[in-house]
């Protein structure tokens, strides 16, 4: 159970992210969830909404929607026409051809950040909230954390979250173009390989997406819309041209324009702007004095159009426009802010330039925010470049807005373009606390990259946050260098007072540092100098020094200090009224108290952690998995089979929906843990192997490493060759001094070497050790591997001695599966204490019974039965001289051994193997797999 | 570490694209010159510091609605045409 106990530092830093989700919520851009609203007037697209709808018909399987061109298509707009209009038919009746009928629509518009995948994930799960309003909930919270779960992981736990949705619904991912990433690629992609039922996915992007495009075609999965369908036909371009432009325009013009522009709806739509602008209506002969140069020109046509665009509208606007194209988003204050115009008030120019089809499009329903159309965008920029003015004051002006209205990404990037660094400075440094509470710390660091070093150097706070951020990044070397960064600014600083709290805030990240690195005496060291310098009432800070004290005494093994200090926290937590982490530390406690070997008291800290939990809430619940699985473990261990299977269960549950990254790793290594007692050997290894692949790595080493506890696993399947091989890599010797933090890897060395010298003051060592810190979980490990050790020895009373002592000890407790689960070895030790009448009559008597259930459920014809003795190397050479038909003569000279010496070998090796004869000795071997 | 020694230097590229651009896409174009074609196409060309620059060119080609028709490599002594 130790690798329980460690995980729980993993679960700390998991929890920093729970505490902050408690008090704060992730700032999501609701602007990106926003299904876009109707316009007015649109040219009405049957043949597409048809194609569209198609994809959702009777007779094919849900799947996912393409619409993939240029930009300028009108891809948003089909989508959001299309969509809207869905909604609507809902309400009224549901087109009967229709074998799905979305209820729902959710909206993902994509940017530039979406190529975090964490990001991207938090956006996807915050935009199937608007339809189901719980969903992923649990996941959000272990995306904010700095070691988020692997993206397959997340997205399977979604999907199955999504399976249980009722109706079937459409997501949108719009502007899938922007995603230049491939775990976000991956993460697409692994979407439409488990597509559930009741989703369709509708992805508009300027290029096609890398999915498995043909195969989804083959499958009929796939409704694909391309320029060639996007592109207006003439019809479609007189409609739009003369209705929703409101032009009068003869049949040739519009042929002209519609041949020019391929039917390109962005060019078109510049055309009619050209052509209205001024006179309200145009005479013929200007008409066709622009078609005809237009046609005749050589330039770029949007190029040319934008022109002539732009030479239509007043002078402010056009203004307007350039200042503006600056922003990604805008709304009336900021535009305001910007332009410093009274006579162009922002909202009122906003609303203009919406009604006048100027190429932006409303982000919301109230016409708060709106953004220009990409393409739009682009060409504005590239005018402001050439045309004005002071862009870098723009960008200033855009910086102080945002700051002052709270929209610190903002306000950061716009202070960059600005070139105005100290601002850009001032920027991070305030936006650090909710940045890291809210576990962004990734992008901050992308902040920081593009501010130069000599900025830093001058501002303490900034090295200080940023040696915090590459701490929690598992960049220790980095953090360092930050942090002297940041020491050397503090002896500059002038006004000291405002730096008050950096000292202790710094020795708090050095502790941190040291025990990422496994340094204990720099651990100690500076969580004690932060103790010393934060001040009384810093509680949530006094609080972290005190954690990670407790930790370095727990991994030298101090046991009753490290639980002590557990406690303190406790404590201070509940004072803050923080029952998440009281819940999470309460695991902890219990873990350690089974390393004590006090089971009772465990199984009440468990226990009352889960009542505290139920008063909580949520999310203290969703990390009571752990709890669940504690329990169902100790369980297993009293071999209480109905207790056991009851908290199993819900651990089973409660995982499927845990937020905590160290879960799968747990559960796999107790599945592994339990298939093992049962003696389900290949699929305990299996599960081992498994448990490997999702560890995910801690700050603090793993106490029982996987291949440690393969090789136990081995040792009970007799492959003793499996077992020498990891004697041989793991580097230990039966000589070393042996640590507590290494001390199951010298059991299971001890294990394989039973008979060899050395091993046994290898096992008074750990023994003397265990007993000085009172560990008597520990104690009995070792005491009931000095039991087997000595049997194999030969040296029975030895044996007896020792097993009577672990007995002593696990009796008031109710151990039974550390003595079961060593099988026929322990069985017959036990059967000789039987015999023998000693004390603890009763006790023998229910582990004897337990070990008979084993054996019963678990036919011995199906398994071959292990070897209760693995044999020796040197026995396994005889052996297979043997099986060559070699005599004991022949084998003495090939071994260059006496004849007698020969013959022990081969009494021993038949003793082990349980057989009389030569013959026998090859065929039980054979059947073993030991030849 | 040995690298072909060219691997670092900027290659020149040149990319043909319908239309005609004016020069003031030069900048757009991270300081690329523009050259029109009489057949109503444009070049734009210069050195392209790696991939990753010519990528970027390249999606600023699609982002702006231009048609891109080709995209080509010369060698740091051929002039381009």
């Amino acid at each position: 159970m130790k690798q329980s106990v460690l995980a729980f530092v993993g679960a700390l830093l998991e929890l920093r992210g729970v505490f902050y989700n408690a008090s704060m919520s992730t700032p999501i851009l609701a602007t990106k969830l926003y299904l876009p609203p109707p316009r007015s007037k649109v040219v009405l697209r049957p043949r597409l909404i048809e194609r569209l709808n198609e994809g959702l018909s009777a007779g094919r399987p849900p799947g996912v929607t393409l619409v993939s061109a240029p930009a300028g298509f009108g891809k948003t707009t089909l989508i959001s026409e299309w969509v809207s209009a869905r909604l609507k038919d809902e309400g009224g009746g549901m087109k009967e051809e229709d074998n799905l009928h979305p209820s729902t629509v959710a909206w993902l518009s994509l940017d530039e950040g979406d190529n975090d995948p964490s990001r991207f994930l938090t956006y996807l799960i915050s935009a199937m909230q608007t339809i189901v309003p719980k969903i992923g909930e649990r996941l959000l919270g272990g995306l904010q954390s700095p070691q988020p779960p692997p993206i397959e992981t997340i997205l399977t736990t979604l999907l199955n979250e999504i399976t249980t949705i009722a109706d079937n619904f459409i997501l949108v991912l719009d502007d899938y173009h922007v995603v230049d990433s491939q775990p976000v690629d991956q993460a697409l992609v692994f979407l439409v390989e488990h597509l559930p039922p009741q989703m369709q996915l509708v992805i508009a992007s300027r290029e096609d997406p890398p999915l498995p495009l043909a195969r989804l075609r083959v499958r009929g999965q796939l409704t694909e819309l391309r320029a060639t369908d996007l592109r207006f036909t003439p019809a479609e371009a007189a409609e739009f041209l003369n209705r929703v432009m409101g032009l009068t325009l003869s049949a040739e013009a519009i042929a002209a324009l519609e041949q020019r522009t391929e039917g390109w709806i962005a060019g078109l739509q510049l055309a009619a702007l050209a052509l209205s602008g001024t006179t309200a209506t145009p005479g013929q002969g200007e008409t066709t004095r622009f078609i005809e140069s237009f046609t005749g020109s050589h330039h770029f046509v949007l190029d040319y159009l934008l022109e002539e665009v732009l030479q239509k509208q007043p002078e402010t606007i056009q203004s307007f426009l350039l200042s503006t194209a600056i922003l990604d988003r805008l709304c009336g204050p900021l535009c305001d802010a910007i332009v410093l115009d009274p006579g162009v008030p922002g909202q009122a120019t906003l609303e203009y330039l919406e009604h006048a089809n100027l190429f932006i499009v409303p982000l919301d329903n109230e016409r708060q925010w709106y953004r220009y159309h990409r393409l739009f965008a682009d060409l504005l920029r590239q005018r402001l470049r050439q045309a004005i003015l002071d862009v870098a004051a723009h960008h200033l002006r855009a910086s102080q807005w945002y700051d002052a209205n709270g929209y610190m990404t903002e306000a950061f990037h716009h202070a960059i373009a600005a070139k105005d660094l100290a601002r850009a400075a001032d920027v991070a440094e305030r936006a650090w606390p909710s940045m890291e509470g809210t576990f962004q710390t990734a992008a901050w660091l992308g902040w920081i990259k593009q501010l130069p070093e000599e900025v830093i150097r001058t501002r303490p706070l900034l090295g200080m946050q940023i040696g915090r951020a590459f701490s929690d990044a598992g960049e220790p070397e980095t953090s360092e260098r930050y942090l002297q960064d940041a020491e050397r600014g503090l002896i500059d600083a002038a006004d000291l007072a405002a730096f008050k709290p950096l000292p202790g805030t710094i020795a708090l990240i050095r502790a941190y540092n040291a025990q990422v690195q496994g340094n204990v005496a720099d651990t100690l060291k500076y969580a004690e100098l932060a103790a010393q310098l934060i001040p009384e009432d810093d509680i949530y800070r006094r609080a972290q020094a005190a954690i990670t004290l407790n930790f370095t005494h727990w991994v030298t093994g101090n046991l009753e200090a490290a639980r002590r200090a557990l406690e303190d926290w406790m404590t201070s937590m509940t004072r803050l009224g923080n029952h998440v982490f009281v819940v999470a530390s309460a695991f902890a406690v219990a873990d350690i108290l089974i390393e004590q070997g006090r089971l009772r008291e465990a199984r009440q800290t468990y226990e009352q952690a889960l009542q505290l939990a139920a008063k909580a809430g949520p999310e203290a619940e969703a990390i009571t998995a752990h709890h669940q699985l504690g329990l169902a473990l100790l369980q297993h261990e009293l071999d209480n089979a109905e207790a056991f299977v009851q908290h199993w269960q819900q651990a089973a549950d409660l995982g499927r929906q845990t937020t905590l990254v160290d879960w799968p790793y747990r559960w796999q290594v107790a599945q592994a843990r339990v298939k093992a007692s049962m003696g389900d050997f290949d699929v305990a290894l299996d599960l081992l192997d498994e448990a490997q692949r999702v560890y995910v790595k801690n700050p603090v080493p793993d106490l029982r490493p996987v291949a440690a506890l393969k090789t136990q696993v081995y040792l009970r399947q007799g492959r003793l060759s499996q077992a020498q091989a990891w004697v041989c890599e793991c580097g230990l010797s039966v000589d070393d001094e042996p640590s507590y933090l290494h001390e199951f890897e010298y059991l299971t060395l001890a294990r394989v070497l039973l008979a060899e010298p050395g091993v046994n003051a290898l096992l008074t060592r750990l023994l003397r050790a265990a007993e000085a810190q009172n560990r008597t979980g520990s104690m009995l490990e070792i005491l009931v591997t000095q039991a087997l050790a000595s049997r194999a020895q030969g040296n029975t009373p030895a044996a007896l001695a020792t097993l009577e002592h672990a007995l002593t000890l696990a009796e008031p407790e109710g151990y039974v599966r550390i003595f079961v689960d060593e099988g026929e070895p322990m069985r017959l030790l036990l059967e000789r204490m039987k015999a023998e009448g000693g004390k603890m009559k009763e006790y023998i008597h229910r582990l004897l019974a337990a070990s008979g259930a084993r054996q019963d459920i678990h036919p011995s014809s199906f398994i071959p039965q292990p070897l209760l003795v693995p044999l020796s190397p040197r026995e396994l050479e005889v052996l297979r001289l043997i099986a060559q038909g070699l005599s004991n003569q022949e084998i003495a000279d090939r071994l260059f051994l006496a004849v007698s010496t020969v013959k022990g070998y081969t009494r021993t090796i038949f003793d082990k193997l349980q057989v009389q004869r030569r013959t026998e000795a090859v065929a039980r071997a054979r059947e073993l797999g030991l030849l | 570490m040995s690298h072909p020694s060219d691997s670092s230097q900027p290659v020149v590229y040149e990319i043909r694209i319908a239309g005609h651009l004016s020069s003031q896409w030069s900048e757009w174009f991270a300081g690329l010159t523009v050259t029109l074609d009489a057949d109503g196409t444009t070049w734009l060309s210069g050195p392209v510091i790696d991939q990753a620059a010519l990528y970027g060119l390249l999606k600023k080609v699609r982002d702006t609605g231009l048609t891109l028709i080709a995209v080509n490599q010369i060698s740091s002594k051929q002039e381009h045409p």
